[in-house]
Parts: C-alpha cells; structure tokens; sequence
C-alpha cells in the first residue's frame, strides 16, 4: 500500500473524526444531562443539512456560513422538540424512550421525503472545496475548516460545561437530577437548554458537512450510529472523551476505506464497538 | 406515580405538537397537491376487459399497472417514473385518440407503490394482480423488487414490461416479460466505446484505466460490463474499487485513485454518491484524460447538475433514454414533460416513456391482428414479439437512443443501445448535451477533458 | 398460584390459541382463495411471529433487541444455501437455521451478558450487530452484490408453492408453536425469573437468579424462532442477498413489540399483525400519492402511543375492557 495513500486517508479520517465528534457531542450532553436515549439523532443532521442548504441556495452563500443562521433556530427547536415530545418520556423506560424518538425520526425523514423528494440536495458553489498540496498530500481545505470549526466548538462546549455556572448546574442535574432543584437549580430550565444546546450542535456540524457533501431524507441513520458508537466509546467522561472516540472512528473508517473495502467500512467500526463495549463497558475515556 | 397535574401538562404539550406535526403534513400534502397537476386516475372498478367472447368485443379501458418504489431509497426513480407515465397516458387517450384500432379505447394507468423490498414488491404485484386485473403491467426499476414482480405476473400470464435494467432479469425463463431499455452491462460498454471512439478520434492513446462503481447489483452488472470491454481493448485496468452507495464520505477512495494516477475513470454511480465524487474530485484536483460515467444516473441529470454545480462539468454519463434526440415526437414529449414537472425527464421517466408507446404500438397492432382477442395474453405476446418499430413507423423508436426497437425471444430488445450525455457550459449555464453516438446539431463532444494534466510516468 | 389455578389458566390459553389458530386457518376459505389477500395474511402473520418471538427477549427479559434480522436473514440464508447447493430439503435446513443462529446469539450473548451489557448499550450492539452481518455477507467471498433466487420448484419438500395458501397455514401452524413456546415461557419458572431480571436486575441477583444465563435461554429461543422462520420469510421474498440483514427493518420489529405491550402475547401478536396490515394499506393507498406519508403516520402513531399509553395495546385493551383485571396483569413500574 502507498505509503502517501495511507497518510492521505489517516489525515482525511481525523479530519473526518472531528466532525463526528461535533455531531456525537450533542448526542452526549443529552444522554448524560438528561438520560434522555435521543436514538435517531442524526435525523436533526439531515433536517438540519436540508435548511442549510435553502439558506445557502437563498442568499447563495456557502453552507459554512449558514450555520450563523442554523445554530440559533435549531436552538429554538431543539427546546420545542424537548416541550413537546421529550419532555413527557423524562423519566421513562428505555424502551419508551427508544420508541418515541425513533417515531419522532420516521416523521422526520417522511417529512424531509414529502418537501424534498429523494434527489440528494447540495450547494453548487461552495467556497473551499479545493485541496492543499504538499508533496503528494491532499488536505482538502473544505474539511480542514470544518474540523476547526468543530474543535473550537467542542473547546468552548467544555469551558461551557467546567467554567461557567450554567455548566456547574448542568453537572449537578447530570449528577443528581433529585437533589440538583434542591440547590436552586431550574432542573426544567437546564433540559431545554441542554436538549436546545445538543440540537445546535447537530445544525453546526451538517452547516459544515454542507460543504463538500449533499443531504437526502435517508442521511441520518448513519450520523445515528457512528454518533451512538462515539458516544458508547467515550463513556460520559466529558468533551475529551467524545473527542478522542469521534478520531478513533473517523481514524477507523479511513483504515477501513483504504485497506479492506469501503462497503466494509461500517464493519470495521461496528466490531471495535463490540469490543470496547465488551471489554470496557463504561467506554474508553470514562472518569468512574 | 407522576403528579396529575404534571401528567395534564406533558398531555397538553404533546398534544400541541401532534397538532403541529399534522399541520406540517397538511402543508407538505397541499404542498405536493399545489405541485401535481394531475392526480393519479382512481382506481374505481371499471368494466374488465379480457373476455374470450367470439365476437368482437367491446374494449373501453384497458388497464396499465405500473409497480415503482414510492418511497424508500429509491423513491427518486419510482416518482419521475409515474410521473412520466401520467403523461404518456394524457398523450395517448387525449392526443392519439385511446388505442384505435380497438374502437378508440383508453389506457387506464393503475399504480401501486413497490416500497423498498421484494416483500413489499410482491404484495403490490398481487394487489394489482387481483384487485385490478391489468391487462399489461409496467415495474419495478430496482432489480430484485423487479424479479419479485415478475414471478407474479408470469404467474397470472400478464405481460410485465421492465424497467429493470440488470442483466439476469430477462434469463429467469420468464415468458410474459419484455424490457425496451438496454441491459446494465451494455452501459458498461457503452461508456468504454465511447472514450476509445474519442480517443481514436482524436489521435490518444487510452493506456490505463480505472473503474469505480456502486456496488448494488445494477452497478455490479455495469461495472464489470466496462472493465470486460476495457480488457478486451487492451486497456490496463489498475484498480477495480466497489463501495456501497450510502456512503458518506469518498475522499479515501479519491485518494486512491490519484495514487494510481489512470488515464481515464469510469464510474458507475447512484445518485448520492455522484455529488461526492465530483466535488471530491475537483476538491482533490485530480485531471485524468477523461472521466466517463455509466449507469443512467448521476452526474448529468438536472438535479446533480443543481446540486453539484460546476464540479460536475465535462462528465459523461450513459442513459437508456436520450432526452434529445431529434425527432419530432422526442422533441415533443419532453417538451412537455418539461412544462409539466419543470425539469427534463431523466433515465427513469424516459424509459417508461418509451416503454408506453411500445405498449401503445403493440395495443394497436392486437386490435389488428387479433380482433376477435387482442388482450388475451399469448395473443399480446405474439404481438409484441413480431413488432418491428423504426423512426418512421412509429412514436416508440423515436424516444429510443438507437431508434429501433425489436424484441428478442427472450424479451429483450435486440437494437438497445444507450446515449451519451456530456455537461457542457453553454451560454454561461451548464447544461447536458448529446455527444454520442451522434452529437445533437451544433454540439461536439469535448474531449480529452481541457484540464488534463498528461502524467510524465505514461 | 395455585396449581389448579395454573391448569385453568393455561388451559384457557391453550383454548386460546387453538380458536385462534383455528379461525386463522379458515380465513383463505373466507376470502374463496383471493391470493393477495393469502399473501398479505402470510406476511403479517410472519411478522406476528417475529414480534410474538421478540416478546421473549423484549418483553419478559426486558431487552432492547433491535437485530432481528440479524437471526432471520442467517437462518434463512443458511436453509435456502443449504437447499440451492446441497439439495438438503428445508425441513431439515430451517432446523439448522434455527441452530445457526441460535449459535450466533450465543456467540453474542455470552460476552454481552458476562460483561453486563443493558439497555441502550445492548440495543446498540443489537443494531450494529445486523449492520456487521450485511457487511460480512456482502463480501465477494460469502454472497457478494448480487440478488440470489430460491430455485423455481414446488411442492412440500421445497416448502415453495405456485399458489401461498399453503404457506400460510404453515406460518399459522408455526405463530401456534411460537404462542405456545411464549406461554410455557411465561408460565414456568424461566418466565419468573425473566420477569424479574426485567423489573431490577439486581435485585434479581441478589435473590439468587443466575441472571446471565436466563438472558442468555431468551436470547438464544428467540434467535432459534428467528432462525427457523427465516426460510419462510425468504420464500416470501423470493430472493436473498445481503440487504436481507435489515437493520430498519429490525428496528421495526422492536417497535411493533414496545406498541403491542412488552410481556403481553396477545399485545404482540395484534400489534405485529395489524401493523403489518395498516402499513401495506398506508402504502397502497397513500404511498402511491404522498411518498412517505404512511411511514409518516406510522411514527406518529409511535409517539402518541408512546406517550400516552406506554403499555401499548395491551395496556389500552386492559384500561377498557379488563379494568377490575389491570392489577393481577403483568406489574409494571
């Protein structure tokens, strides 16, 4: 195997990776804050890849710049998401959460299916979909803003969550939601916020994937899962863990692509998720 | 034990956004409605018509099933295929005056969603089968939800027309099966024809070879039909990659691509991996001699060129269908399959299009050569098996690439053949042209692409 | 309970099932043998099974399995393989389906179970585990990209027809098998100690029960249902291939189980049944003129129920019908 290729495609994969771990953080801060199971959360990915791109088709700007506009209103209906359909399942079984949110993607995706129909969507002039050279190396310059995007973004989650006092609160209801109201914390304020916050985060990450790549009504499944997997392998142990985890599948996937075969690709990520939730169930990067 | 009050409360938040989620499927259904011009012919049940009686009988409706995925992952193609059929039928009741040759009668079109499975498939097959009792039925696209139909129709004795283009469809020994369109591996072909023709044309020598395809059964059939005709040429095929067509990101197999560092790439794309490719491709800056696509969708259909915008230009691609061909009839139906659905109709509309006129064109000659039971299905069959259209004696052969349609024992067409399709920049917008096999008026093909970069090592 | 009250209890199942069976078997007379109407019954019938199978690990051991396709595709396969390759008659080959993947589950099960894998997490491997499956036997070297046909033959030993009456009252025939294996299950001391595991796995520890191993005994019968059944479900089809590991699909499965009422048999089997029937009716008669709208309706229907009747059929049948009955039933939190 070349040795450029491989680089090539390790360097692709952790910039891949970052993305993930964007997309994957929301998905924590809502499973570990409010022990809600989001399943289906990258339907918010691909609903919110669809308004990138009106936006970006609207003003013709490229989808990165939309996201200005995506975070706030996917903010907005992250909370109108969690008043309406999570709010009612805090608390439920597993299996009813499970069952309402998947429910809650199929509308989702048939709604997406109804307006759009299943022609992919794309922005047709993005701004950087060039590469950098350097010997044989291609960085394409598309991913290398979004992975940067995404490491300020995850950085500014964690000083978020560890500096500021909303973050303290978010933690303590994480901790004890029983005790948490105790303290004077607004339990019911930091579970719109925290559903608000992971819904945003999904809208950054499909603005930034916007860049190079396109939207159908069945993109979500996969964000689903790798979101799932990075989260699984993370543990809850915080921003760094879902980090990490988000490089080792993007790392993963690449490795996949290039030395077995990109139809096994998921395969190869799947299996590494058995055996971390085998061998360390609390995932890789957990405190306890 | 939650609070009643509390319980009250989450009751009247989920029930407003129920209330809000009704109101958005009211709006998306109004929204489609507002879109639609026409509605599907309801299924009401109407006179039957295939009885045996000795005398002449009275024919009024003669009914098209037509089975296509409506919604899953192929609904893309099922959609543009029922809408091309809607106007087919329009043409052929209102225009041509219904089928004349049996008193004027109409085409009935009853449709049913093949959904995304050969169980889904088969139970839409039975439900028109039984319920509708269509005299011919038009399905499925997808290989494995067409084979599926297939088996209940040649059950039943009803004549299935395909718009499957895989290979192996047409060799299950099925005798009530025909397929107009030309075969997967024949796009294959196809595209590799065309660059050694160009090539040859232009005095280059085509050294190496990459192929790149999707691996669903459709790609499969495509992509090695292009890496035999490769070989067979004497073309050294370096790498052969397969990826699933859901795939999200193809940056590793763009790599690996430049690494081999081909004189052209052949791609037998779906739809969403086609955007992928070409943006990754130009984002990579990769400049092969050529880069040919094939398989009947991708690159050059309006709605790749709308989302991939220029990294799709100078692409290539094979089509069953060739939107502009210049024949009157050609001309004229997508003339007005552009008025009514606001885009040009691609692979999937156009074969079923000349799919009905063939149906048409057989309908007539049953009335003629068997009046006393043109619908009776060995009767229909012997019909369409001694059809002999051309440009000249019929609207079917004028919407075909290759203008001629004749029907082999087996039910496939013994002239298919594919067109070639190019994006070219025309007047600043860049638009799909004929290139091949003979350029519409005033276009040339472009060729080799005008940034290639020659490598030092070939 | 009282011995004698057992007796009476499952004899009215019994009593149950066989009306159940009975007036099931019947049906394709009804109809004078309309086969859309055989097919459709023969196919929400198999997925009843699926789902009163599911009830196993779903509803009395209280996991989220989401890989049902996973056991029906590899029994099915291996059967079908089996027969195109060997000549090996089905009868044969869906008991070793049912033995490969049960072996599959097992495989899985043990290590999942050792290292007290649960709720989410062990939905998430069920998932995943359907997804690795396609990836594997989409390979070149086990099945590849291209669609595999079952041979055009008929009769019983192939266990494939011309007509599907006949496969229809074997999968009747089966769902009876499958309904009755669900009451020895509920009604033994298995079914207890599932029951239990479900409500708090530790105290179900702490009271003694070997808690991996009976996950692992309802795991293991539901794979081997799975398995047997998938033949059937493969000459259904009519064909086979790696899309036959369907992970939507398989989530399906798990939804129709949660909708019908988890530990409820009668709940499952409704619900597998009825919402086969309503989603082939939303398909044919919506899916035809809104794409989507049916699946659309379908998830609605899923958050209604979710929220405001969480024991799922069974729970609305019981608050309407049974209400003195509500509190002897299945306890639940």
């Amino acid at each position: 195997m070349d040795p450029i290729l491989v680089t090539n495609n390790l360097i692709d994969g952790v910039l891949m990776g970052m993305l993930y771990s964007l997309v994957a953080l929301g998905l924590a801060l809502i499973f570990g804050v409010m022990d809600i199971i989001n399943f289906p959360h990258g339907d918010y990915v691909m609903i919110a890849a669809y308004i990138s791109w009106l936006i970006a088709m609207a003003f013709w700007v490229d989808p990165s710049v939309t996201a200005l506009l995506t975070v706030p209103l996917f903010f907005l209906f992250g909370v109108a998401i969690y008043k309406s359909v999570i709010h009612p399942i805090l608390g439920a079984e597993p299996l009813i959460q499970i069952a309402v949110t998947v429910g809650l993607g199929y509308v989702l995706e048939n709604i997406a299916l109804a307006i759009w129909h299943a022609e992919p969507k794309s922005f047709p002039a993005p701004w950087f979909n060039f590469g950098l050279n350097f010997g044989g190396l291609s960085i394409s310059v598309a991913k290398l803003i979004a992975a940067t995007v995404s490491v300020i973004s995850l950085y500014l989650t964690h000083w978020l969550l560890t500096k500021t006092k909303f973050g303290l609160a978010m933690r303590a209801t994480s901790a004890n939601r029983l005790i948490a109201p105790l303290m004077g914390i607004d339990v019911e304020k930091v579970y719109s916020v925290t559903f608000g916050l992971g819904i945003a985060l999904t809208a950054l990450g499909a603005s930034l994937y916007m860049m190079w790549a396109q939207t159908n009504p069945y993109l979500g499944s996969s964000f689903s899962l790798l979101a799932w997997v990075i989260v699984a392998m993370g543990g809850l142990g915080g921003v760094v863990g879902v980090i990490y985890s988000g490089l080792i599948v993007g790392v993963l996937e690449a490795l996949g692509n290039t030395f077995i075969s990109p139809s096994a690709r998921l395969a190869v990520i799947y299996l590494a998720f058995f055996l971390v939730l085998w061998f360390r169930p609390r995932g890789l990067f957990a405190k306890r | 034990m939650r609070s009643n009050f509390k319980k009250a409360l989450s009751k009247a938040a989920s029930i407003t956004i129920v209330v809000i989620i009704i109101i958005a499927i009211a709006a998306g259904a109004g929204w489609w409605w507002a879109t639609t011009q026409q509605e599907a012919i309801p299924t009401t049940t109407s006179f039957s018509s295939t009885t045996t009686a000795a005398t002449k009988p009275k024919i009024s409706v003669i009914k098209i099933g037509l089975i296509e995925p409506l919604t899953g992952a192929h609904a893309v193609f099922g959609i543009e295929a029922k809408e091309a059929a809607e106007l087919a039928i329009n043409v052929i009741n209102n225009e041509l005056g219904g089928i004349k040759s049996l008193g004027g009668a109409k085409l009935q079109l009853v449709v049913q969603d093949a959904g995304s499975t050969p169980d889904n498939a088969r139970l839409a097959a039975e439900k028109l089968i039984t319920q509708s009792h269509p005299n011919i039925v038009i399905g499925a696209y997808i290989s494995r939800l067409t084979a599926a139909v297939a088996e209940v129709t040649n059950r039943s004795h009803t004549i299935l027309f395909m718009d499957g283009l895989v290979d192996d469809l047409t060799q299950h020994g099925w005798k009530y099966v025909f397929r107009v369109a030309p075969k997967a591996s024949a796009h294959g072909k196809s595209a590799v024809d065309f660059i050694l023709d160009m090539a040859k044309k232009k005095g280059l020598k085509v050294k190496t070879a990459v192929v790149l395809n999707e691996d669903s059964v459709f790609g499969t059939y495509t992509g090695n039909g292009a890496v035999l005709e490769l070989i067979k040429n004497g073309v050294k095929v370096l790498d052969h990659i397969t990826y699933p067509y859901d795939i999200t990101d193809v940056s590793s197999i763009i790599a690996r691509i430049k690494a081999d560092n081909p004189d052209v790439i052949i791609s037998v794309p779906y739809f969403h991996d086609a955007i992928l490719i070409a943006k990754a491709i130009k984002s990579e800056g990769l400049h092969p001699m050529f880069i040919a696509a094939a398989g009947g969708c991708g690159y050059t259909d309006p709605d790749s060129i709308k989302a991939a915008g220029d990294a799709v230009l100078y692409y290539t691609q094979t089509y069953s269908f060739n939107p502009y061909r210049h024949t009157e009839w050609a001309k004229k139906l997508v003339g007005m399959f552009k008025q009514k659905y606001g885009k040009i109709p691609t692979e999937a509309g156009g074969i079923i299009l000349y799919t009905m006129f063939t149906i048409y064109e057989g309908l007539e000659k049953a009335g003629q050569m068997y009046p006393s039971d043109p619908l009776n299905p060995d009767n229909l069959r012997k019909v369409f098996l001694s059809l002999d259209l051309t440009d000249s004696n019929s609207i079917a052969a004028q919407l075909y690439p290759t203008g001629h349609i004749k029907f082999l024992p087996n039910g496939d067409n013994e002239y298919a053949g594919t067109a070639i399709l190019q994006v070219q920049k025309i007047n600043g917008t860049l638009t799909p042209v004929l290139v091949w096999p003979e350029p519409q008026p005033g276009i040339q093909p472009i060729f080799p692409r005008p940034d290639w970069k020659p490598s030092s090592s070939s | 309970m009282a011995f004698g009250e057992w007796m009476s209890e499952s004899k009215k199942y019994i009593i149950g099932i066989l009306v159940v069976g009975a007036v099931l078997a019947i049906i394709p007379f009804a109809t004078s043998f309309d086969q859309y109407t055989i097919l459709l019954l023969a196919t929400a019938l198999i997925y009843g099974i699926f789902v009163v199978a599911w009830n196993i690990i779903g509803g009395y051991a209280g996991q989220l399995d989401l890989g049902a396709f996973a056991y029906i595709a590899l029994g099915g396969i291996v059967a079908s393989q089996l027969m195109i390759v060997y000549g090996i008659t089905p009868w044969i080959g869906m008991f070793l389906g049912a033995a490969a993947s049960a072996g599959l589950a097992i495989i899985i099960g043990i290590p999942t179970f050792r290292f007290g894998i649960r709720e989410v997490w062990y939905a998430l491997l069920s998932a995943a585990l359907v997804v690795i499956m396609n990836n594997i036997f989409h390979m070149p070297q086990v099945l590849g990209s291209l669609d595999h046909y079952l041979p055009s033959v008929s009769g019983w030993f192939y266990l494939e027809f011309p007509t599907y009456e006949n496969i229809y009252w074997f999968v009747t025939v089966a769902l009876m098998f499958v309904m009755l294996i669900n009451l020895m299950i509920s009604h033994s001391k298995v079914g207890y100690y599932l029951r239990a595991i479900r409500e708090d796995e530790l105290v179900a520890e702490a009271l003694g029960i070997d808690v991996r191993k009976y996950k692992l005994v309802a795991l293991a019968t539901y794979a081997s249902i799975l398995g047997f059944m998938g033949y059937v479900y493969v000459v259904l089809q009519g064909t086979f291939s790696y899309h036959t590991f369907n992970a939507p699909e398989s989530i399906g499965i798990a939804i129709m189980g949660i909708i019908g009422g988890l530990g409820s048999i009668a709940g499952t089997l409704v619900s597998g049944f009825s919402l086969k029937l309503i989603g082939d009716y939303l398909r044919g008669s919506l899916g035809a003129t809104i794409p989507g709208l049916n699946l659309l309706i379908y998830g609605l229907l899923l958050v209604i129920i979710g929220i405001f009747e969480p024991d799922g059929f069974a729970g609305i049948y019981r608050k309407y019908f049974h209400k003195e009955k509500s509190a002897s039933k299945v306890s639940k939190k």
